[in-house]
């Protein structure tokens, strides 16, 4: 073993006790802060909302070039392969083309039946949406950093979605920056309904990329491709929204979720005021506040009405009514 | 502002850290474990200045950056900061295989006390492959760390300085 450089070894036995007095006090500082994590605190939880609001322009501004980036390394790949892409898009323009005059027909049969019901408008789901900002990485979290926050009318509770279907929901709510506990966190827990037949159980996260599908009931018939949609049956989140198509095998399903957890940029906070979130605390002030509560997205896409804090895109518009509503069938393989 | 290299390059780690890369879920636990190994990096290098409180701060820092509990980076950030400290015998400017054998050790050491940290906050057993995997990915990528902060270091002293402080 080298020797050590003799200035070292001096300067260190000079200051060993405190020093090792002081690493030992870090230590059990440390161990302070994850019990009063673990028991969730109130001064830690808001230390850390100050910490995270303090420094969320710093990580909006370091995130733009890195998504850009991203979107880059996305479109060299789109056009490297070009022709096959093509070819795909073709194939699901016509499927899709077939499945657009269903639905038309479809949607006239369930207005005509909805007269004869007298049943009453749904309100529209209203939405906003911005862009992640940091991820988080380690073993204890899946989660995210989106810049919206209660100045944009934002507060914990709020289904998150992308263009591909449901993300997750709103933790915590800063003033202009609000986390996003994904799918896919250990702490996740949605109600969902699967397939066709509607059967309910439990979507959980485990970290990894796919879902765990729990307390289905006994006997109930699942397929692989099933699409897996909220049930709304917590009160928090809509029903309807898109999760992902089951995986896996017999006895131990998965769900694989539609939205790419692990690449995530732009994201949509539904505005989903149910009474268990109403009554959680006030609301909080801003321009959007008033708005009105929203019920069964699957048939209330919110074409036309957006968020008050913020102009959305048509295109935005669009992406509501794609995540939303029990998914057409898919090919299925029993299993 | 040579001084404060240490600290700077491991705070600009733990926002290259944060930011949203899209790397898979496979792969979550590689870019925090780099910011540790730097920590260990700094800690080993004769004469860089990261006194352990300021790699606890820099834990805490990637504990709120990551969403996860505070502490537990923190926690990782000083034991490898301890372990480094106690490798300073073994550091070697061109020579990195002893030093790499202990962070690979260290990397295996912390990887399991982290699962079983993860496991016991949640009461029960979280996936241990991400973890693993980014102890892996660790050790694979420490020559190339441990060169790039020596350059670093080297850039940031004069050359006969940087010798006098032990690094051969």
């Amino acid at each position: 073993m080298p020797r050590l450089n003799p200035v070292f070894r001096k300067k260190s036995s000079s200051w060993r006790l405190p020093v090792e007095l002081l690493t030992f006090a870090l230590y059990f500082l440390c161990g302070v802060l994850l019990i009063l994590s673990r028991i969730g605190h109130g001064t830690v939880a808001d230390a850390r909302d100050e910490l995270a609001e303090l420094t969320s322009p710093l990580f909006e501004a370091a995130s733009a070039p890195v998504i850009e980036a991203r979107h880059a390394i996305q479109r060299v790949r789109t056009y490297a392969g070009g022709l096959a892409e093509l070819d795909r898009l073709k194939h699901e323009n016509e499927r899709l083309s077939e499945w657009e005059w269903r639905a038309k027909l479809l949607e006239r049969k369930v207005e005509q039946l909805r007269k004869l019901l007298g049943a009453v408008d749904e309100p529209a789901l209203h939405f906003t949406t911005g862009n992640v900002i940091a991820d988080a990485r380690g073993p204890f979290v899946r989660s995210a950093l989106v810049n919206l926050g209660r100045e944009q009318g934002l507060r914990a509770g709020y289904a998150v979605i992308n263009g591909d279907g449901l993300v997750g929901r709103t933790i915590d709510a800063g003033a202009s920056v609000t986390r996003v506990l994904l799918l896919n966190d250990l702490n996740s827990r949605i109600p969902v309904l699967v397939g066709p037949a509607g059967v309910r159980g439990i979507v959980s996260g485990d970290n990894s990329g796919d879902l765990s599908l729990e307390f289905i009931p006994d006997g109930a018939s699942l397929y692989l491709g099933d699409e897996v949609y909220t049930s709304g049956s917590d009160g928090v989140l809509p029903r309807g929204l898109r999760v992902g198509s089951v995986s896996g095998r017999a006895g131990s399903f998965k769900v694989r979720p539609h939205a790419d957890l692990s690449a995530l940029d732009t994201v949509s906070v539904l505005f989903f005021n149910t009474p268990t979130l109403a009554s959680a605390g006030p609301a909080p002030a801003s321009n959007t506040c008033e708005l009105p509560t929203v019920e069964a997205p699957s048939i209330a896409p919110a074409a036309g009405k957006v968020s008050a804090a913020e102009p959305i895109p048509s295109s935005a518009v669009k992406k509501i009514g794609d995540v939303t509503g029990p998914a057409a069938p898919v090919t299925r393989v029993r299993q | 502002m040579s001084a404060a290299l240490p600290i700077l390059s491991v705070l600009f780690a733990v926002l290259i850290a944060a930011l949203p890369w899209g790397l898979p879920a496979d792969a979550t636990f590689v870019l925090p474990l780099v910011v540790v190994m730097m920590v260990f990096c700094w800690r080993v290098i004769p004469g860089a200045i990261l006194p352990p409180a300021v790699a606890m701060l820099l834990g805490v820092l990637l504990d709120v950056t990551s969403g996860g509990p505070l502490g537990f980076w923190a926690l990782l950030a000083l034991v490898a900061g301890s372990v480094g400290h106690f490798s300073r015998g073994l550091s070697s400017r061109w020579d990195w295989s002893p030093l790499g054998l202990v962070w690979t050790g260290l990397a295996t050491a912390l990887a399991c006390s982290g699962w079983l940290l993860a496991s016991l906050y949640y009461l029960r057993w979280v996936d241990w492959w991400p973890i693993a995997f980014g102890a892996v990915v660790s050790a694979v990528l420490f020559p190339v760390i441990w060169r790039g902060l020596l350059k670093l270091y080297g850039d940031a002293y004069p050359r006969d300085d940087f010798t006098r402080r032990g690094v051969a």
